[in-house]
């Protein structure tokens, strides 16, 4: 043997950037969060050619799923066009040679930052969510060894007192999003900075989810069909963001999560914060031929 | 700065096909997935490396273990289990089934089946809309009663079942009811 | 529309990109040569921080980058991180390095002798502004010693042990491949010996500085001694497939080991990494030092330190905050005006 029987044959860069050991460590721990559902999963994170905090973890994933025949869509805060989603579909289309797209519907990886798109996700389609903080528990305890205690004797009751002090002095939970849900009934999890209005489409869904925090090195998944409670009490419910009856001025979109937009006169404009559900209304509007999805909300309210 | 797509070589796709059925299988237990192809492996290839501890029964796999620079490891030290054709239970004793603190550090346990015939099992928990029917034969009998036995979830194993080219899966988190 | 825009989007991208790269201009083999024959020390930080020792690479990331250390540093950790690993050299004593520098504040003189090495810590500092009128700056040349130091020194706490002044920790039997490797596997605490002092060694030097002062200034348990501070090249040792075992080169590499009295004894505390940065291992080993006992949270507890001094995760994640958050932003908004819409409604007042 020599040496250069250790090595590969040399090449300016594997497929998808990551190595194979690096894809290995990877889809060891999809195996062991799929099995345990919201459960976070410490992982080595290679460094990719993103800054960290910049969707490094669910990149990681995503080079570990990508191949030719992939189809990928990114998104940042519902929008293909959000200049970090155009680099990072970019990057993922130059080392995998897989097609991307903006329709929802077509996309085989969707990868995104803050959002959850309209149309449902089908069991064909994997979601991969960028993870800033993985750990649902940090407000309560910023260590995160007490933390993964308090996860492994499923001891909630400093996040549960926490809600429940907001109820006391502002009448309402404050969390805005990354809002704590019970995942299959046995672990707390963020379900990463999204709003509350996209907390419903993880529950009982027909996709797989993986949420991925690179900076952090934690993955954690979604499995289609797995309850995803966010946490209320009994007598406050669960209340989305009061999107239901705002319009899209661009589109004319109703019922959906918007993007506010200040005036110049003081008031708002609001536009759909899926950018490119609001393409499509646009260009079905202007008479092109456009397939829609079905919706997970219809008339602004979840079905 | 970079100049050409890189190759997507043999090797990456077999890795990559076969996770991709794993991952779907695993998803949603007890529904069956085509790897691209027969045996384990695609799954050697995907899942097994240096930094892996494995235990293998089955001599035929040796080679191709081996061939990964894993450690080959006793049952009670191994992460990931080729079993073969499962001829009893003992094995399971030994397996590692992670901790509270760190649930991943349960196996991954590979078992050849019949998938589609035999035995009838309902499947109820995570990916499975309401309850889902599998029927597989050979695995030894009290299978399935000392799986439940075993896991004390989050703490378990996950099952993976191969009939040649056909994958069905079984994480811990599935509850399996003999009927 | 949109289709405009995403493209609009993308072309932006690529010309803010062009228009950072347009002040470096373009980049030739000589100007990486000119880095990093002028820039030594900085070439030594960013291997560090790094954790890749190749000079003209850590050139190379500075000349593309401008000299944006974080992003120098995360530009040679993506390139490392998927390079195959050929072999695992042999473990380095203290007593094997080619030793340049060695010093000690613990004692007047050492077996083996104070060695000054290189150093500006007796210079004046005075910029030498006359280069700027187009006088070169010439230093004086080096006058060798009578009697040159011995290349190889033991460690001062070897002679500490021997004199039962100090408990030396004990060897870790691993090798080769089953030594922990931080790159490979996750930082999970209590962490482990390896992980802490490699975490330490790739930290980026100006945390480990902030967090080590912050401790050297009160915040810490231990006030460190420097028992010896060493610069140095290290022979790495390979082994070939056919079972020889040769040199794959030198890397210079600095250590250093402070103490603190415990007890009847001296704790120890110690820090080592690729390059020569004194500031970074007096620092990362006075925390090395202070984290036994640590309180939770305290800025030397391990957890803490290992954490904050990661400089590719703290900077990625500090410029992050630059990326739209306007949907997190909403939802909060939303929550915000309910409670005051809540709040108004049952004080009779009008919502706003």
């Amino acid at each position: 043997m020599s040496l250069s029987d250790l090595a590969k044959p040399w090449a300016a860069m594997s497929y998808g950037f990551l190595d194979a050991s690096a894809k290995r460590e990877l889809r060891r721990k999809m195996v062991k969060a799929v099995a345990v559902p919201g459960c976070q999963m410490p992982y080595a994170s290679r460094e990719v050619p993103m800054a960290r905090g910049w969707g490094t973890g669910g990149l990681q994933v995503s080079l570990t799923l990508i191949n030719p025949k992939s189809v990928v869509k990114v998104i940042d805060q519902g929008a293909d066009d959000s200049v970090n989603a155009a680099s990072i579909r970019r990057f993922l289309a130059r080392v995998s040679g897989a097609m991307t797209t903006t329709d929802t519907l077509t996309a085989s990886l969707i990868q995104s930052r803050h959002r959850i798109p309209e149309e449902k996700l089908s069991d064909n389609q994997v979601l991969v969510l960028q993870v800033p903080n993985p750990e649902p528990l940090r407000p309560v305890q910023p260590n995160m060894s007490i933390a993964r205690q308090m996860h492994a004797d499923a001891d909630y009751s400093r996040m549960w007192l926490q809600l429940y002090e907001q109820i006391v002095c502002s009448g309402r939970v404050m969390q805005g999003a990354s809002y704590p849900s019970l995942v299959n009934g046995r672990h707390v999890m963020t379900p990463s900075p999204i709003p509350r209005w996209d907390v419903p489409k993880l529950h009982m869904a027909e996709h797989l989810t993986i949420l991925s925090a690179g900076r952090e090195k934690r993955l954690f998944a979604v499995p289609p069909f797995t309850r995803v409670e966010p946490l209320v009490f009994d007598d406050v419910p669960f209340q989305v963001e009061d999107h239901a009856d705002l319009s899209c001025y661009r589109s004319g979109a109703r019922g959906f999560f918007m993007n506010e937009i200040p005036q110049d006169d003081g008031t708002s404009q609001y536009e759909l914060s899926d950018s490119e559900y609001g393409v499509k209304t646009i260009r079905d509007r202007e008479g092109d031929p456009v397939r829609f999805g079905e919706t997970w909300y219809k008339n602004g309210k979840f079905s | 700065m970079i100049a050409a797509i890189p190759a997507f070589t043999e090797d990456e796709a077999q890795a990559n096909a076969a996770f991709e059925a794993l991952l779907w299988a695993l998803s949603r237990p007890g529904q069956i997935r085509t790897l691209p192809a027969p045996g384990e492996s695609g799954l050697i290839a995907a899942l097994i490396d240096r930094e892996c501890k494995v235990f293998c029964a089955d001599p035929l796999l040796m080679p191709a273990v081996l061939r990964t620079g894993a450690e080959i490891a006793e049952a009670d030290r191994a992460d990931h289990l080729f079993l073969g054709e499962m001829r009893d239970l003992s094995v399971l004793d030994q397996l590692r089934l992670g901790s509270d603190l760190y649930p991943d550090e349960g196996a991954t346990v590979i078992a050849r089946a019949r998938l589609g015939e035999g035995q009838a099992l309902r499947l109820k928990g995570p990916g499975i809309d309401g309850s889902m029917s599998l029927r597989v034969s050979g695995l030894p009998d009290g299978l399935w009663h000392k799986r439940a036995d075993l896991i004390r979830y989050p703490m378990g194993f996950e099952l993976i079942l191969l009939d040649g080219d056909r994958l069905a899966a079984l994480p811990r988190s599935t509850l399996v009811e003999v009927l | 529309m949109a289709y405009v825009a995403t493209r609009g989007g993308e072309r932006a991208i690529e010309q803010a990109e062009r228009l950072f790269r347009a002040e470096m201009g373009r980049i030739e083999k000589a100007r990486v040569a000119e880095l990093r024959a002028a820039l030594p020390y900085l070439i030594d930080r960013v291997m560090g921080e790094a954790s890749l020792y190749d000079e003209d690479l850590a050139a190379l990331a500075l000349a593309q980058t401008g000299g944006e250390l974080s992003e120098a540093v995360l530009l040679l950790r993506a390139w490392r991180t998927t390079q195959p690993r050929l072999a695992t050299a042999e473990v380095i004593e203290q007593d094997g390095l080619f030793t340049h520098r060695r010093i000690s504040a613990a004692f007047k003189d050492i077996p083996g002798g104070q060695i000054l090495g290189p150093t500006l810590d007796y210079s004046h500092r005075v910029l030498a502004t006359e280069v700027l009128q187009g006088d070169a700056f010439t230093p004086d040349p080096v006058t060798p010693a009578q009697a040159p130091a011995p290349a190889h020194q033991p460690s001062v706490s070897t002679w500490q042990a021997e004199n039962e002044l100090v408990d030396l920790p004990e060897p870790d039997p691993a090798k080769g491949g089953d030594i922990p490797d931080l790159t490979r596997e996750p930082l999970l605490f209590p962490s482990r010996r390896a992980h802490t002092l490699q975490s330490l060694a790739r930290a980026e030097t100006g945390g480990v500085l902030a967090l080590g002062y912050a401790a050297m200034r009160g915040y810490g348990q231990a006030h460190p001694t420097v028992n010896e501070l060493r610069l140095a090249e290290a022979e790495i040792v390979v082994t070939h497939p056919d079972g020889r075992r040769f040199s794959a080169g030198r890397v210079k590499v600095s250590e250093a080991e402070v103490v603190d009295k415990k007890g009847e004894k001296l704790s120890l505390g110690f820090a080592a990494t690729f390059g020569w940065n004194e500031i970074k291992c007096i620092a990362a080993a006075t925390l090395d030092l202070n984290s036994p006992g640590a309180e939770k949270g305290a800025p030397t507890e391990e957890e803490f330190f290992l954490y904050h001094t990661e400089g590719v995760e703290s900077s990625g994640f500090c410029i992050h905050f630059k990326l739209p958050h306007y949907v997190t932003f909403q939802s909060s908004l939303d929550a915000m005006r309910d409670a005051k819409a809540k709040r108004a409604a049952k004080s009779g007042e009008p919502a706003q």
